[in-house]
């Protein structure tokens, strides 16, 4: 009762002090106080490097990397209008007049004609491989070009599969077609229009034991890749699929220069 | 109480490590980053995009044209089936099923490529835009690799000589002067394999159909 009436005759400020218990560090406390201190390593290390990135990427870079996205969203409408004529196509071709019998015929002929040249949606058993860049440190005088996916990588993967049985392949959903290139610019890559990233995942629907032919086709085992795979660390796995989809080839299939013979 | 405010003090702290961590390890990643391109590179960037759109305008133009003539065909009542008679021509050809012929590139090998030298040759040849391609009578079409046989080089099953000819359709200006470019594959090659590689324009190259069936036996359309 008198503790009560000593605590009433006391300020509020000397409550709330006397209520705190002094010199005593919890343990929150100090997880806090370390983990405060990773956060401003850390901050440090990342305001580092942005700082590097800010000064490597100079005014004529920005102004470069800007044409360059420009350029990626014209494709990406150009793409898409592309691909709204040709349904446009399909469906005149299905329902054009004529004898019944002609225009079935021809239909096949054109459906049959645009699964040989790629132009198709197209399902089947197949193999996933996916490659990606080392996760290695790169040593001190290496070539860091050595640690990651190169386009000589994608070329060795992609001809040891057709060598293969591969029916139909896609790298990152592009399929590949007659006129399809891997191209590389610097260290990065371009399959048919498109700008790609890693991890690049290459997709080919085949025939059964496609992905023991492939591991064991010298096409793959004597080639760049495999040395690189081995020497540097770049990230690979393959994977059999019981059934992958893969998209129809987007991109202009009329030809300038090439005429055909009749 | 005090509990509670370790708990969320906890909880903030490490979203903050975590948020961090994550933009420490992507600043370490590669320069898939296209700010973090070479102007070099950049540059480079731009030039393919800038030929691929090109490319990609001219199809769109194209397939506007063949709708034009659809829609024509269908306002006159008239049969449309020529049009898509030339609508199969064109992907017959385009696919490697029809023999095409153009101006373009003839390249004369004569000398120790392997198996990679020539894809490597065939890829830049399409890089450059090449449009139908043929090795000897072989035609290229997207499943011809070229692969060590029997102690030779073999393409879709035919033997490559130690000497050979690759033909090519396409831009004439723009096939050569790919290939011949400083760093380009022809002085790449000239580095690592004992071989000559000629390459001149022409105005007629014809390039045979393939001779393989190209109908996939296990890859089903969806429709």
């Amino acid at each position: 009762m008198s503790q009560s009436g000593d605590r009433s005759r006391q300020s509020p400020t000397v409550r709330l002090l006397s209520a705190r218990p002094r010199f005593r560090f919890a343990g929150w406390a100090l997880s806090i106080g370390l983990a405060l201190g990773v956060i401003g390593f850390a901050a440090a290390a990342q305001w580092k490097s942005s700082v590097a990135r800010q000064e490597y990427t100079s005014s004529a870079q920005q102004v470069l990397a800007a044409q360059v996205v420009g350029l990626e969203q014209e494709q990406k409408t150009l793409r898409d209008e592309l691909a709204d004529g040709e349904r446009q196509v399909q469906t005149f071709q299905s329902a054009s007049a004529g004898s019944q019998t002609t225009l079935a015929e021809l239909n096949q002929q054109l459906a049959a004609a645009r699964l040989a040249a790629g132009l198709t949606k197209v399902t089947g058993p197949g193999v996933i491989i996916e490659i990606a860049d080392s996760k290695r440190p790169v040593p001190a005088g290496d070539n860091p070009a050595n640690y990651i996916v190169l386009v000589d990588d994608l070329h060795d993967i992609v001809t040891a599969l057709w060598a293969s049985g591969a029916e139909a392949i896609t790298i990152n959903g592009e399929r590949l077609v007659s006129t399809s290139s891997i191209y590389g610019v610097g260290s990065s890559i371009l399959v048919n229009t498109a700008f790609l990233s890693p991890t690049f995942r290459v997709e080919a629907i085949g025939p059964d034991g496609l992905l023991d032919r492939f591991l064991a086709n010298p096409a793959y085992l004597s080639s760049r890749v495999t040395h690189r795979i081995d020497a540097f660390g770049l990230e690979f796995a393959t994977q059999q699929a019981g059934s992958l989809t893969l998209p129809a080839f987007l991109g202009n299939t009329r030809f300038r220069w090439a005429v055909p013979e009749s | 109480m005090r509990s509670r405010i370790a708990q969320v003090s906890m909880s903030g702290v490490a979203l903050l490590i975590g948020l961090l961590l994550v933009g420490q390890l992507r600043s370490q990643a590669r320069p898939t980053e296209i700010s973090s391109l070479s102007a070099q590179d950049l540059s480079t960037l731009i030039e393919t995009l800038s030929n691929r759109n090109r490319e990609l305008r001219s199809g769109v133009s194209d397939v506007q044209e063949q709708l034009r003539e659809y829609r024509l065909a269908q306002a006159q009542g008239q049969s449309a089936l020529e049009v898509s008679r030339e609508d199969l021509r064109r992907i017959a050809a385009f696919s490697g099923q029809t023999a095409v012929i153009g101006q373009g590139l003839i390249l004369r090998v004569n000398g120790d490529l392997d198996s990679i030298a020539v894809n490597d040759l065939l890829n830049e040849l399409r890089n450059a835009g090449a449009e139908a391609i043929a090795v000897d009578q072989v035609r290229i079409t997207a499943r011809s690799v070229c692969a060590l046989g029997a102690g030779t080089l073999e393409i879709d099953g035919t033997q490559i000589e130690r000497q050979f000819t690759i033909r090519a359709v396409g831009d004439p200006d723009g096939l050569l002067t790919a290939l011949q470019r400083p760093g380009g594959i022809i002085s790449q090659l000239k580095l690592f394999v004992n071989a000559t590689i000629d390459a001149t324009q022409a105005q007629s190259v014809e390039i045979p159909a393939t001779q393989q069936d190209l109908q996939p036996k296990v890859a089903k359309a969806v429709q």
